[in-house]
């Protein structure tokens, strides 16, 4: 994946200032990942040679590891996560059809980021909240007792979102101009 | 030393009594509380709890309200409690913006407790029934769920004022050989899964040669369909702490870790709050309460991979590496994070240590069987009508399990089996409903305790489905070291699939039932030797229908996709209504020259929407297996 | 040095060091044990492969022999009808996902696999299981050798050299479950990799994933 304009510099600065925090070994490896993801929203492979080399193990160690945890990302995600519950009381109450129409109004596969990377598709093993199956985490939303014609209500409530975001920044900047 | 003891008795005394009067004083005045754990939230918990603080606020009311945990009641929530002082303490389920707005104006405004929507009272009185009163709060009984839902976590005053850290308290001065002594004699047995005797496991790591020694709490909690891990630690985080505590002090450990999922932010930041707090009181750190002991713990976030619930895959991911699991011997009592002796108990298990020093070991052997003393806690889900947590008597049967503290089965339908254990357990028929619930019990019913899942399953569920979840699930899961678990779970997962497209062919259920004992036979860590236990068990009970869908390409409970069709009786339908229509994704419902609705068998993706949306008049959706043509009037005599 | 102690292996009686795994003693004693993933020098036994099962007196179910310390007076078998079973589901699980076809494998008459087939009287074809061959790209970057993940059985034993005899560290096993394999950082080639083409990996492959190119064209040539 090739970086964005300025990508190069922010991986730099941001994993050294993560170095601030942690010590350089090989226990804070999954940690620093982590803190990684969370400023970076992945693990670009930039950052990932440059903590290979601040822990002083090889870098296909690093990718071990990142590649082996669900939690680890190694393209960017869209502005909205959306996760499906995939645990025992969600599949029953079918989730897999929700992951399903989620998939066909998205026009992406589970695991894929939509081509506007607005919106990825992700699933989940088990969020803990069994009761409320099926249910579907939206950033860090959960959404309960979603069925198929909800799943279009709940994407459009972000696209309205996005909508309303553009407005308004369209108003202000025409404010800026006037 | 006897001075250190008596020091930490009165450095104790001094905290409790400035929590109590803290506690005391939020009762003066009215007080409501909120549940507003993971499954409060995803209820709009947090949206009625803002609604209280407003109202509160613009009605100039002398009101407290306070963020607390889960009660178990799930289905309930958002659950919320008022407090008034000359009235019973009243929960209310299911609050609404609308039924928020009445307790305010009825109950906190005026005096009116609003009887109707309430749904039980904390403590008996003359008014309301108490939850002792219904069939569930008969069956159960808690300990570490005590007081959960009741305090606020976020505030260790609160744990402090029910006698919280007394345990460490008592610890502080007792031999560690004493404390180890008294867990191995209340015979608490591990709560993660295979039940092995707690106090034996402590006894290992104390006598292991090496320093420094490690505890730690395993809130891995992956298996789909439990949650009890996390309601605890968000409910109640300083209870496993306590334990946690106790447990180093037994072992000789000064560094212990607690391994959550990433997944449970919440769970992750009470914890956090916790551990803060604990330190700010002198309850952990350098020389806890003033004694010797001296006891430090640091949060490690799982980056999700079940198989880290498995404790040298567990040890692997803290040491910075995939979370492979290692051949067992050395077992990690003895060689454990960085080969040293490093002690891993579960969060119910570290939650039950302070009880079990407090009340004796008597007191707990007491409650239960006496070979799985004690309390279970369930997350009940699935087809049962009351869904949550419920924590019963080792030896409760799983009927009354169901039937009384779930309420059984909703909508009306037919019990099938019960999937206890998660992926490591198995599906039990009706016929093992009277099974009383412990470790051994299940083990030799096919199934396990696991972490405590419990899905109820009714006739809507197909068997051979329910093992392929399950397996795709391992299968997903399996950290591919080793041969059985890499490939023999997949070959099985093949077998499965196939038979639920209707592929399957007659030698495919020997050819699993052998795959199944031979991967539970040789794999290496525990996640492999449990994962064929989902279709060991659903085999050994539900042979026929696996026998349906490969015979007769046809699935008994119209649960498999490929093997079923939608079909929209004419003789049902209605030139009126065209409900379904609407509710389709795909436009497959088209309107008939007679204006019936029908569907067009090529485009309809079976997402079940029109069967849900037909209005109960006329249920005219049914469900075909295997799919055929069907002429008109065929279903006519029907029902 | 620790203590001599005598064990029983089929009925032979042997000499051997206490703690010393079975495995290694076995073979040292010129008795066959199936294994791919046993590492000799290794700190810690892998026990991967799932292949040297054996049954010994006394212990419920068959044990993995690289794992197993002898003890003095241990009775060991290795061949009895449930040890038996769980090699050849093993082996067949291992074939299921291995690109199978001898005659065009560098590696044909020197393969572990095959020495294990004829070992146990296994046959080299699927017989109750599903083909789940993974069609990989082969990776010919390197000067010298090929990696063919598709024949690769996830022995480890190139990870290891790689990681702990040369100490280059150029190659690991990334992903998990059934994606699980040996690559490079970012799975590029290895030519684009820290790789330094020292070949040891290839020597110590016991199947036909990482050969050496001469023989992949000598192979070629006689086919």
């Amino acid at each position: 994946m090739e970086l964005l304009e300025g990508e190069e510099e922010l991986i730099h600065s941001e994993v050294d200032s993560i170095f601030q925090e942690f010590t350089p070994e090989r226990e804070n490896l999954i940690p620093v990942l982590q803190e990684t993801q969370k400023r970076l929203k992945y693990l670009p492979k930039l950052a990932m040679q440059k903590i290979a080399e601040k822990i002083g193990i090889p870098e296909v160690d690093v990718y071990s590891v990142a590649t082996f945890y669900n939690q680890f990302r190694l393209y960017p995600p869209g502005k909205n996560q959306i996760k499906v519950c995939m645990g025992t009381a969600c599949h029953m109450m079918g989730g897999h059809i929700i992951l399903e129409s989620f998939e066909r109004r998205l026009g992406i596969k589970e695991g894929e980021t939509t081509p506007d990377r607005e919106f990825s598709l992700e699933r989940v093993a088990c969020v803990g909240c069994c009761a409320l199956a099926p249910v579907v985490v939206v950033n860090d939303k959960v959404e309960p007792k979603v069925s198929p014609i909800r799943v279009d209500g709940i994407l459009l409530s972000y696209e309205i979102e996005k909508k309303l975001e553009e407005k308004e920044k369209d108003a202000e900047e025409e404010g800026k101009s006037q | 030393m006897s001075v250190t003891r008596s020091e930490v008795a009165k450095a104790y005394e001094k905290l409790q009594t400035q929590a109590k009067k803290k506690v005391e004083s939020l009762k003066e005045k009215p007080l409501v509380t909120v549940g507003t754990a993971t499954c409060g939230r995803a209820s709009g918990a947090l949206e009625i709890f803002n609604l209280f603080q407003e109202e509160i606020k613009k009605n100039g009311l002398d009101v407290n309200v306070m963020e607390v945990g889960c009660m178990g009641h799930c289905y309930a929530e958002p659950l919320v409690t008022i407090y008034k002082p000359g009235f019973p303490s009243l929960c209310y389920g299911s609050v609404d913006e609308g039924k928020a707005q009445r307790l305010i104006n009825d109950y906190l405004i005026n005096d009116d407790p609003c009887f109707e929507f309430a749904m039980a009272a904390l403590e008996p009185n003359d008014f309301f029934p108490t939850f002792a009163d219904y069939p569930r709060g008969v069956y159960e009984y808690k300990i570490v769920m005590e007081l959960c839902g009741l305090i606020n976590p976020e505030d260790i005053d609160h744990y402090i004022a029910h006698d919280g850290y007394a345990a460490l308290v008592k610890v502080l001065n007792m031999d560690p050989d004493d404390v180890i002594e008294e867990i191995k004699n209340s015979k608490l047995r591990g709560r993660g899964g295979a039940g092995f005797p707690t106090g034996i496991k402590w006894e290992l790591c104390r006598k292991a040669p090496g320093s420094p020694k490690y505890v730690i709490c395993n809130a891995d909690e992956g298996d789909p369909g439990a949650f009890m891990d996390r309601a605890l630690l968000e409910s109640n985080p300083h209870q496993m702490l306590e334990g946690l505590i106790i447990a180093a002090y037994a072992v000789g450990a000064s560094q212990g870790y607690i391994y959550v999922r990433a997944e449970y932010p919440l769970a992750v930041t009470r914890l956090q709050t916790a551990l803060d707090q604990a330190r700010s009181k002198g309850l952990l750190g350098d020389s806890i309460l003033g004694s010797d002991f001296s006891f430090d713990v640091k949060i490690f976030q799982g980056s999700g991979a079940f198989v880290c619930g498995e404790e040298t895959a567990l040890i692997a991911s803290i040491e910075g590496k995939p979370g492979i699991p290692s051949h067992r011997p050395p077992y990690p009592a003895t060689q454990g994070l960085h080969g040293k002796p490093t002690l891993i108990n579960n969060v119910k298990t570290l939650s039950y240590v302070p009880h079990i020093i407090r009340k004796g070991a008597e007191w707990f052997k007491s409650i239960g069987t006496p070979e799985s003393p004690g309390t279970a806690v369930f997350a009940l889900a699935g087809k049962v009508k009351n869904t949550g947590l419920a924590e019963v008597p080792m030896g409760t049967t799983i009927r009354d399990l169901i039937f009384y503290v779930g309420d059984g089965i909703r909508d009306e339908k037919k019990f099938k089996a019960v999937q206890i254990g998660g992926p490591s357990g198995g599906c039990l028929p009706e016929s093992a409903l009277d099974l009383p619930i412990d470790f051994d019990s299940l083990q030799e019913a096919g199934a396990m305790m696991g972490s405590g899942g419990l899905v109820v399953l009714d006739e809507d569920d197909c068997m051979v489905e329910i093992a392929r979840f399950f397996l795709d699930f391992t299968q997903k899961e399996s950290c591919g070291k080793c041969t059985f678990c890499r490939l023999g779970t997949k070959q099985m997962l093949e077998i499965l699939t196939d038979i639920t497209k209707g592929k399957g062919n007659p030698e495919d259920i020997d050819l699993l039932w052998e795959l199944a004992e031979d991967v539970k036979a040789g794999s290496l860590c525990g996640l492999g030797k449990t994962a064929p236990n989902p279709v060991l068990t659903t085999i050994r009970y539900f042979r026929d229908e696996y026998e349906a869908h490969v015979n007769e390409g046809r699935c008994p409970a119209l649960m498999c996709k490929d093997l079923i069709m939608y079909y929209i009786i004419p003789e049902k339908c209605s030139k009126l209504c065209d409900v379904c229509i609407g509710s389709c994704p795909t436009e497959a419902i088209y309107t008939r020259p007679d204006m019936l609705k029908a569907i067009d068998q090529e485009k309809c993706v079976k997402c079940n929407s029109c069967l849900v949306a037909c209005p109960p008049q006329y249920k005219a959706v049914i469900k075909i297996s295997p799919p055929r043509p069907v002429e008109e009037g065929e279903m006519k005599q029907d029902e | 040095m620790s203590k001599e102690v005598k064990i029983i292996i089929d009925g032979k009686e042997i000499k051997a060091r206490e703690g010393e795994k079975l495995l290694w003693v076995a073979l040292d004693n010129g008795i066959y044990i199936p294994h791919l993933c046993a590492k000799r020098d290794a700190e810690k036994p892998d026990a991967s492969c799932r292949l040297c099962f054996v049954e010994v007196e006394g212990m419920p179910n068959p044990v993995t022999s690289c794992t197993l310390p002898v003890k003095d007076g241990m009775v060991v078998r290795t061949r009895t009808p449930r040890v038996d079973r769980l090699v050849s589901t093993a082996f067949e699980l291992l074939l299921s996902n291995h690109r199978l076809g001898c005659g065009k494998c560098p590696k044909n008459r020197s393969c572990e696999l095959q020495t294990i087939a004829k070992e146990r009287g296994l046959k080299l074809k699927l017989t109750r299981l599903r083909p789940l061959e993974r069609d990989l790209p082969v990776d010919d970057s390197p000067q010298g050798f090929i990696y063919d993940p598709s024949r690769c059985v996830l022995c480890g034993q190139c990870v290891w050299v790689c990681h702990n005899k040369v100490g280059v560290g150029a190659i690991g096993f990334v992903r998990r479950g059934i994606e699980r394999k040996m690559a490079t950082f970012g799975e590029v080639p290895l030519a684009e990799s820290r790789c330094t083409q020292c070949g040891e990996c290839v020597e110590v492959c016991p199947v036909g994933a990482l050969t050496k190119k001469e023989e992949d064209e000598k192979q070629a040539e006689s086919a």
